[in-house]
């Protein structure tokens, strides 16, 4: 089986997509080891830490020459794997199949787009279609967004999740009794954890112009890491031009992995390595050259009526 | 300027300007008459306007175009500005307007190459992709080849090898004015297209790949002006394949493509029914090209603009395909017919059923109500009997070809099945739906059924008679079979966690005893929809016959997501049936503890011990809900009946608050018992149990009203659910519930008000209040928000330009989208949402995910302005209560489920 899988990595390596029968096999296997994982998910160091990376294959795989690969290297993903590049299938279905194959050298964390509303807005719902013809590998990566976990806890020393914190979460134990396999709720802590995002201006907690989740200031970091007895919070979802962003006196640093977002803003990527001893190194990369980019691998319909 | 003289554009009014200069008087003095032109300035490589008299072909002006903000558009034809060499102020007045707006247009895009150009170096040229074709022909700005380039007015060369570089100058590097010009330029060249196509096979013969190339980059640029009449050529019969020919080319691409070869040699038309219709299969053919143009060989190059163009290009020929065999009644009977007929083979009946799914598919292209139409003609012909057959097929391709044509018809107007279930002969479909759901289609997905079955019991979208008829007949009809698969794959009591052979369906149609555990995730999934759809019905259906109990069964099964799927079950059975019949909840929950229900399910938590996996962050929060609504019954049968195993938890808060409850509860029954019960004291004590729910509900009459029916009720439920003859559970406090007996009737008060009152949608009741409570919990006042309310305009629209700022017209269109309504639903998580208006929950920020950063950079003070003045990130002090009730309206009248 796991020379099955090896093949799969192979060809996801090379950008090529699953045929739907091997989707449905490797989701019902991720939901296995899904399952067992925590709400707030242990990891070890050494680890290296991405942000979002929205379909942008190629890009992921710099990271990955970057970082080192799987399983050499540990990851901790911190979600927002689809929607807006053109390869969220094979985005997200390489790193579910490390997952797989790896379960504990990788971690994969939810983002606010792992969700069903914003995937048919944002692309990987139009994307399934086009690659597939049917929406069904849509409905099997979906269900399985339900069952990843929501935040990650490194050494007991950082605290990652996607979007921020949440006025309902004080104490990472609150986030235990989230029942969260279902789809990103519109308000309530699971959705704050996957949509808020660090304001300066914000004193405490400030409405959050996404319609959902919050704005924080400093003040509300430094009493949930002084509480939670963390070093800091290390969080994705926001585009960062150089690619990774402390605030708050280095109190919460934001990741950003997708460089040259959406094929068009610019920015460079940073990926953040911990060593053993949680020593930093923020490694940037920029996006993958063109000529590495293979052609664009749409099968078209083989035949066709009309 | 060297080549000014050659070209002499003296015939063209539209570059025709007088050029008059400020003099010392505050007087325009005329400087002469002649023809402008923009041109690169003798030895250096800036642009420069260039006015050539028209008698004398003396220079009259020449002017560096500079990057600063100096110029003045006035009225429709004349552009003015403050020479910074000359210092005073100069003019151009053009003899018409078209030419003025011209040369304005190119002073534009040459201030903004020459500004792009100052920030690559700055910045290491890194440019903006889409910005990427422009400014890499600019930056070869010295390039001697462009000092050639003229950017007047003038024809297009003849295509030939030598003229191919100026043609490609000419297209690819033209402002948006300028790209207007070349298009009709190219347009009016009636040999243009044959000349360049002829060149082409020419080149392709020879093997000149340069000239290749060039050609490439010279479609390319020419797809990319994105001009429909253009296309209407390029994309003919006759020049089609040769500009996908073209297009292998690619001097990106180290290897040629073979795309003409895959289009030829392995795509294959196929006629179900052959097309008469010349024109239509024309357009057939010339939707899969342009289909495969911009989805295999373009995909990466085509702006949004385009790849609109040409999606309206396939849309439209859909409509058109589609109409004209509507319309060909002939057509549509003989395909039915054939369909039908028994003496079709088993072979095109297949092809026939593909067929129809990719003609329903197309349809999606016409209009509206013409698509509505022709569904409702396709079943009157009998569409449905047709995929009551294909559902029987043993192919199983059929078979998910059939319910993906089901789909479409259910998106479109779940109505037309509907009926058509309640039919007669609707029956055996239902039933095949329900039987496809649980059998076992091996390697293939199959998750349409559960699809379609939840779309039929959809009560949100169903109306009267028709929806309580398609629900009676799932429960009457098929709720039993379902459970019978749970029964047959669960192993028996005593024998808990044994691995259960799945045993693979051999392709027999009946249902097997023992199914993967995918269907019986399926099957749960499904039964929690019904349950978080028909809450009305739980008690007729789920407390007859021990249903609960033996979809509980799936806690024995080895696959934990099935055991979580279970707990789902009886969380969304506690929780609607409390939602929809607040007067009638005692009996349920008297129901799970006579039934020891909970017992599977503390089993479980208790042997999965430490371990912090989604059962365990289930079942805790299934206690917290049980606190939280203060179900007294279940409160007391859980600690009473498993508080021996469950102390090894003790250290959990969740299960700590639980017993704290229980404490709580029983101090108060004891205080009761001693003291006489008078009406006002009675409402102390309920304040006093529910200081939360007070906290919550306060500032709101009606709010107010529901929560104390509520906890009335809750009261009385448990003093119904502890009457001696319930069970054995409650035996030591037995008195205390015979005492509560005779104020029965005097203190349950369920008014028809209240009942109105309460929330009907399921997020009201677990979500929204669990926050409101912990955040009282916490004392901190600052920490009462308010519910996420529509985000406030202002804001929005200060994202919406700052992203269109920051990240293209795209992004500016999502914020502009998500102004509408961001926190709407409308479809929530099933995959019917074919329309992406569903909901715009993100990303007015998203889109502008690059937001802050581009506003720091660059001084958006726009955005700034906006965000200070207008919406200040205010704290959160407005009424709170409100906010929760406006929160409560949003979610209650929207279908969502939880899955």
């Amino acid at each position: 089986m796991s020379s099955d899988l090896d093949r799969q990595i192979e060809q996801l390596k090379r950008c090529e997509p699953l045929k739907e029968s091997e989707v449905k096999a490797l989701c019902l296997k991720a939901m296995e080891i899904l399952v067992e994982e925590s709400n707030v998910q242990r990891v070890d160091a050494p680890v290296t830490i991405c942000g979002d990376i929205h379909g942008q294959f190629y890009d992921m795989k710099e990271l990955f020459k970057v970082g080192g690969d799987c399983p050499k290297t540990n990851y901790l993903f911190l979600g927002d794997f689809v929607d807006r590049g053109f390869y969220s299938v094979e985005t997200f279905l390489l790193l579910l199949a490390l997952k797989v194959r790896y379960p504990d050298r990788i971690t994969l964390i939810r983002g606010n787009h792992e969700s069903r509303q914003i995937t048919q807005v944002y692309g990987f719902y139009d994307e399934c279609l086009r690659k597939y013809g049917s929406v069904n590998v849509w409905r099997y990566c979906t269900d399985i967004f339900d069952y990843l976990s929501l935040s990650a806890l490194i050494e007991n020393r950082i605290f990652s999740v996607h979007g921020g914190l949440s006025p309902a979460i004080t104490t990472l134990d609150q986030i235990r009794t989230i029942d969260r396999k279902q789809e990103v709720p519109h308000d309530g802590a699971m959705c704050d954890l996957l949509w808020s995002d660090p304001e300066d201006v914000v004193e405490a907690w400030g409405v959050s112009p996404r319609g959902a989740g919050y704005l924080f200031g400093g003040n509300v970091v430094t009493s949930f890491n002084h509480s939670n007895n963390i070093d800091y919070v290390c969080r994705a979802h926001q585009l960062v031009m150089e690619g990774y962003k402390w605030m708050f006196n280095n109190q919460i640093v934001t990741v950003w992995s997708a460089p040259n977002y959406c094929y068009r803003c610019g920015n460079v990527a940073a990926i953040l390595e911990l060593d053993e001893n949680l020593k930093k190194v923020f490694r940037v990369f920029e996006a993958a050259p063109q000529e590495s980019r293979g052609v664009p691998s749409k099968k078209p319909a083989p035949d066709y009526f009309l | 300027m060297g080549a000014q003289g050659k070209n002499s554009p003296a015939s063209n009014p539209m570059q025709r300007v007088k050029v008059y200069r400020l003099n010392d008087t505050g007087k325009w003095d005329d400087r002469g008459t002649g023809h402008v032109s923009v041109d690169c300035c003798q030895g250096s490589e800036n642009l420069g306007l260039f006015v050539i008299d028209e008698d004398d072909h003396e220079t009259i002006l020449m002017h560096r175009i500079s990057p600063a903000d100096i110029y003045r558009r006035q009225e429709e034809t004349i552009i003015s500005w403050l020479d910074p060499e000359l210092s005073t102020d100069l003019a151009l007045s053009f003899q018409e307007a078209t030419g003025c707006s011209f040369i304005w247009d190119h002073i534009c895009t040459v201030q903004r190459d020459l500004q792009l150009s100052n920030l690559g170096k700055v910045e290491n040229g890194t440019h903006p992709a889409s910005e990427s074709l422009e400014t890499s022909e600019t930056s070869h700005a010295n390039d001697e080849a462009l000092r050639s380039v003229k950017s007047e007015l003038r024809d297009l060369p003849s295509v030939e090898l030598s003229t191919l570089p100026l043609i490609l100058k000419t297209v690819v590097e033209s402002g948006i004015t300028d790209q207007m010009h070349v298009v009709d330029l190219v347009l009016q060249d009636q040999e243009f297209f044959p000349k360049l196509m002829e060149l082409f096979r020419m080149c392709e013969d020879l093997e000149d790949l340069d000239g290749l190339h060039k050609i490439f980059k010279l479609v390319k640029g020419i797809i990319l002006l994105n001009s429909t009449q253009i296309f209407e050529k390029l994309f003919g019969d006759e020049f089609i394949m040769d500009v996908i020919g073209c297009l292998e080319y690619d001097p990106e691409v180290p290897q040629v493509q073979h795309h003409r070869a895959f289009l030829k040699e392995h795509v294959v038309f196929k006629e179900a029914i052959p097309i008469k219709d010349s024109s239509v299969l024309s357009k057939i053919h010339q939707t899969y090209k342009v289909g495969y143009i911009k989805d295999v060989i373009l995909p990466r190059v085509l702006d949004e603009a385009t790849i609109g163009n040409l999606n309206s290009i396939i849309h439209s020929n859909n409509a058109v395909v589609v109409s004209s065999l509507k319309e060909d009644t002939v057509f549509i009977q003989e395909l039915f017919a054939r369909m039908k007929s028994p003496t079709t083979s088993a072979e095109s009946k297949k092809d026939l059923i593909l067929f129809l799914q990719e003609f329903c598919s197309l349809s999606k292209s016409m209009q509206l109500v013409q698509q509505l139409r022709l569904f409702r003609d396709l079943v009157n012909e009998g569409l449905f009997d047709i995929i009551t057959d294909a559902l029987q097929s043993p192919d199983k391709r059929l078979v998910l070809t059939g319910t993906d044509i089901l789909i479409l018809f259910l998106n479109q107007d779940p109505s037309l099945l509907r009926t058509y279930v309640l039919q007669q002969e609707g029956k055996s479909l239902f039933g095949l739906l329900v039987k496809g759901m649980i059998m076992d289609f091996g390697e293939d997905m199959h998750c349409q059924f559960l699809e379609i079955l939840r779309i039929l019991l959809d009560s949100y979208t169903l109306s009267g008679s028709q929806r309580d008829a398609i629900i009676d007949i799932f429960y009457d009809k098929y709720l039993d079979q379902l459970i019978d698969v749970i029964i047959t794959s669960c192993p028996p009591k005593d024998v808990p966690r044994t691995n259960v052979k799945s045993v693979i369906w051999s392709g027999r149609t009946e249902v097997q005893a023992v199914t993967t555990p995918e269907i019986l995730l399926n099957i749960c999934e499904l039964l929690c929809f019904c349950v978080v759809h028909h809450p009305t019905r739980i008690r007729y259906y789920f407390l007859r016959s021990n249903v609960i109990e033996k979809v509980l069964f799936l806690i024995r099964r080895n696959e934990k997501y099935l055991v979580v799927a279970a707990v789902r079950f009886l969380r969304n059975i506690i929780s609607r049936n409390i939602e929809v019949n607040c007067e009638n909840d005692e009996h349920l929950l008297r129901y799970i503890v006579m039934n020891d229900l909970m017992k599977p399910i503390i089993d479980a938590f208790i042997s999965n011990g430490n371990r912090y996996n989604l059962l365990h962050s289930a079942v805790l929060e299934l206690f917290e809900y049980i606190r939280k609504e203060n179900l007294k019954s279940l409160i007391l049968y859980i600690v009473d009946s498993f508080w021996e195993e469950l102390t090894k938890f003790e250290h959990l808060s969740s299960i700590q608050s639980l017993k704290v409850k229980y404490d709580q509860s029983l101090e108060k029954y004891e205080v009761r018992n001693t003291v006489s019960m008078v009406d006002p004291r009675k409402r102390v004590d309920e304040r006093d149990l529910d200081k939360e729910e007070q906290d919550y509900f306060n500032g709101d009459s009606d709010e107010e009203d529901t929560a104390s029916a509520r906890i009335s009720n809750t009261h009385n439920q448990h003093r119904r659910s502890a009457l001696p003859n319930s069970g054995s559970y409650f035996s030591p406090r037995g008195g205390l519930v015979d005492y509560d007996d005779d104020e029965d009737d005097e203190d349950y008060n369920p008014p028809s008000r209240s009942k109105q009152g309460m929330p009907t949608g399921e997020e009201r009741l677990t979500d929204s209040p669990a926050l409101k409570r912990r955040c009282t919990d916490n004392n901190n006042e600052e920490l009462e928000l308010p519910k996420k309310q529509r985000v406030d305009k202002n804001m929005i629209g200060a994202a919406a330009s700052c992203s269109t700022l920051s990240c293209g017209d795209s992004s500016g269109k999502k914020a502009e989208a998500a102004t509408q309504d961001t926190l709407h639903t409308a479809e929530g998580n099933n995959g019917s949402a074919e329309q992406h208006s569903v909901n715009k929950l993100d990303d007015s920020r998203d889109s502008s995910d690059c937001l802050p950063n581009a506003a720091d950079t660059r001084q958006c003070e726009d955005l700034k302005q906006s965000s200070e003045e207008d919406c200040p990130l205010v704290p959160i002090s407005k009424s709170t209560s409100e906010m929760a009730v406006s929160g409560t309206t949003v979610n209650g009248s929207e279908p969502y489920s939880v899955r």
